[in-house]
């Protein structure tokens, strides 16, 4: 369990809600943009490592609130309700504040927020095109990676887009495993850097390029004396936000490409991107000293995972998807490391009534080597997603 | 070809401090840096500041509504002085974006270098509440106000007394171009209203509320919309009871904007043996339409073809 999450009581949380919804409906107070996402689900079975169970469920209930405080400060507040084994968790997945007025492109972020790094992370899941994050994303970062810290970046002044920032992060989800409760971990643990360049390519397209690295102090795993309890054992039962295979370094490398044609975005689109993360340094320091670590394959001190999407918007009411990703990750037993595999085709059909109403038919074929028991399953699940309240962004 | 790593250093080093000296110089000398969210905006911006480096974010071939906040928008306004938009929540979905990512906290409020033009005239169809049931509208009124050609002039007026604010060394010069255009301006609102007037009282099927302005004008009727709600694309039964409704035979013709399908309007134009016409929705929207004077001239001669 993370320790982001409280355990609250269905009813505390109803109030919850019910108390910022009176806030909305109050006429004096237009200025804050309050919105609601809906999301429901049924599917056949769970994918490894997601927030998703099988059966009918809730996927990311959430209510956020933002507004800019003052000519200095924008401010925002997203509230996620989740429902797991019966019971209704509140978390806090943004509570940050941003400035808007540094000079020279200069911006700092601080509070909980989702960190820069790669393509998809600094998006909200609900605005993807498929129900669950590539298995890359979810291995590595937990799904999204949001956490407590600072941020800054810059815009340069230049007619390509070039930005670049630095963050640093408590860093808690993204902590190894401590197998024997008396680990000290550093409480700043994570530090991220990430640069993205874009533009347009002629009136139909438009791109964007990031690299990305992430340090994580936390993230090398301790040498187990006891027998057997693997980094794994865990998550079939915790559908916390942390990420499940972790490691000192972490490189993104991630491209995305969007089409329209004539750039009008109302009839026709199409999404093309990808990412690629390589995490490196999560073996046990003692390990290296090892003389018994003789198999070639697990010599290796890496892991990675990388996904390839193309999304087509065909109509205004219908838009179709298709998703490759993959993960090559090693799980620790006693002193050795076992190489794990996971490869997932994804296809998504999803009806769209309105700008603001998505309903979504995916269907995923997971291919597993030595991967939670996966070795040819099929998973159906059948979502919708709706907002309500404030008009969301077009995030690119 | 093989290079002298010792010369090539300080050889580099030079170029770069060369170069970076060039980019402050230039920076310093640049020109008053303008980013329009509708080329409608960027049309005007050139008839009020026609030295000024004016970048349009959407052409007439977009919807406006439909915007991505994407890297080359973001980057044009990192460097704006003045971002003119339509406002009444035509951009919401990407101007603030836009503004959050380009971290210029020049172009962040309208006290400063943002620029509303609904918000210096007065919008018809403001709403006193709003749902989502009702389609995608804007509370605010319409924000296709450019096609009224009083309340662009008004905006234009605005226009200059935010340009003398954010560069009043060039006051004098935006007071003569705002002379200039008003005068050619108030000059082609008689001969327009003019040769339109075989138009009054005509009724018409259009897409959307895009064109509300002009209609409200020339006293063109939209007698029906091919949107069943704002913002939702023509359905088959929607269109099936706009078959009925003009085969009452008082409809002129259909009318589209430059950057809408025109699948739907082809399929009831054919079967109610109705003209369809596709009106530039802003400068740039067909080729007759270079300017915001030409646009207007376009859009009239095409309505007049249709009788």
């Amino acid at each position: 369990m993370t320790i982001s999450t409280m355990r609250l009581t269905g009813v505390a949380a109803a109030c919850a809600i019910f108390s910022i919804n009176a806030f909305a409906e109050d006429s004096s107070l237009t200025n804050p943009a309050i919105s609601a996402v809906l999301d429901g689900y049924y599917q056949s079975a769970e994918r490894p490592m997601s927030e998703r169970v099988e059966g009918f469920g809730l996927g990311h209930t959430e209510v956020a609130m933002s507004a800019n405080i003052d000519d200095m400060f924008y401010g925002k507040l997203t509230a996620v309700i989740e429902m797991h084994d019966g019971e209704t968790e509140l978390g806090l997945e943004e509570a940050f504040i941003q400035t808007l007025a540094m000079p020279y492109g200069l911006s700092m972020r601080a509070g909980r927020f989702l960190s820069d790094i790669g393509y998809l992370n600094n998006q909200h899941v609900h605005t993807d095109a498929f129900s669950d994050r590539p298995a890359a994303y979810r291995a590595f970062l937990g799904s999204h990676y949001f956490d407590d810290g600072v941020r800054l970046s810059y815009v340069a002044p230049t007619d390509l887009y070039w930005t670049m920032g630095v963050e640093a992060f408590k860093g808690d989800n993204m902590r190894a495993a401590d197998e024997h409760n008396e680990r000290d971990y550093k409480s700043t643990g994570v530090y991220t850097a990430f640069t993205k360049i874009g533009g347009d390519a002629g009136i139909n397209g438009s791109w964007q390029a990031g690299l990305s690295y992430l340090r994580n102090e936390n993230g090398r795993m301790t040498a187990e004396e006891h027998d057997h309890v693997a980094v794994l054992d865990e998550h079939d039962h915790e559908h916390s936000h942390s990420a499940q295979y972790t490691g000192e370094n972490t490189y993104v490398a991630d491209f995305v490409y969007k089409w329209a044609p004539n750039g009008n975005y109302k009839y026709q689109h199409l999404t093309l991107s990808g990412e690629f993360f390589r995490v490196t340094d999560f073996k046990p320091l003692e390990e290296e000293h090892d003389e018994h670590d003789a198999h070639d394959d697990e010599g290796k001190d890496y892991q990675d995972g990388w996904y390839l999407s193309s999304v087509y918007q065909f109509s205004p009411h219908w838009s179709a998807g298709l998703r490759y990703g993959q993960v090559d990750t090693q799980m620790m037993h006693d002193d050795h490391f076992d190489p794990q595999k996971l490869k997932e085709t994804e296809v998504s059909l999803a009806w769209h009534q309105s700008h603001f109403s998505t309903v979504r038919l995916q269907y995923t074929n997971q291919q597993g080597t030595n991967f939670d028991g996966i070795e040819d399953d099929n998973v159906i699940t059948l979502q919708y997603i709706m907002t309500l309240g404030a008009h969301g962004a077009h995030q690119f | 070809m093989r290079i002298n790593s010792k010369q090539f250093l300080p050889k580099a080093l030079k170029t770069l401090t060369l170069a970076v000296t060039l980019g402050f110089i230039s920076n310093a000398q640049a020109e008053f840096n303008i980013f329009a969210c509708e080329p409608e905006y960027a049309a005007l911006a050139k008839e009020l500041a026609p030295d000024a480096r004016i970048y349009s974010a959407t052409t007439a071939m977009q919807d406006p509504h439909q915007v991505q906040a994407r890297p080359s928008l973001i980057a044009k306004m990192r460097q704006a002085d003045l971002a003119i938009c339509a406002g009444a929540d035509l951009e919401i979905g990407w101007l603030p974006m836009l503004q959050m990512k380009s971290a210029n906290a020049k172009v962040r409020s309208t006290d400063q270098g943002l620029f509303f033009a609904a918000e210096q005239i007065d919008t018809v169809d403001q709403m006193k509440s709003v749902d989502r049931s009702m389609g995608d509208v804007h509370a605010k009124g319409n924000p296709h106000l450019h096609f009224d050609p009083k309340r662009l002039l008004g905006v234009a007026e605005a226009l200059t007394q935010k340009l003398m604010q954010l560069d009043p060394d060039s006051t004098a010069q935006y007071q003569a171009n705002l002379a200039r255009f008003s005068q050619r301006w108030n000059d082609a609102i008689p001969r327009w209203e003019q040769k339109a007037k075989p138009l009054n009282g005509k009724k018409i099927i259009a897409y959307h509320s895009s064109f509300k302005y002009l209609f409200n004008w020339l006293g063109l009727e939209q007698v029906a919309d091919l949107e069943p709600k704002p913002g939702i694309p023509p359905s088959s039964s929607h269109l099936a009871s706009l078959l009925t409704r003009a085969k009452q035979g008082d409809i002129l013709a259909i009318i589209i904007a430059s950057y809408q399908s025109e699948r739907g309007a082809d399929w009831l134009g054919e079967r109610a043996d109705l003209p369809v016409i596709v009106l530039p929705m802003s400068v740039g929207g067909n080729e007759q339409s270079v300017d915001l004077f030409s646009l207007y001239d376009s859009a009239i001669d095409l309505l007049l073809a249709a009788k």
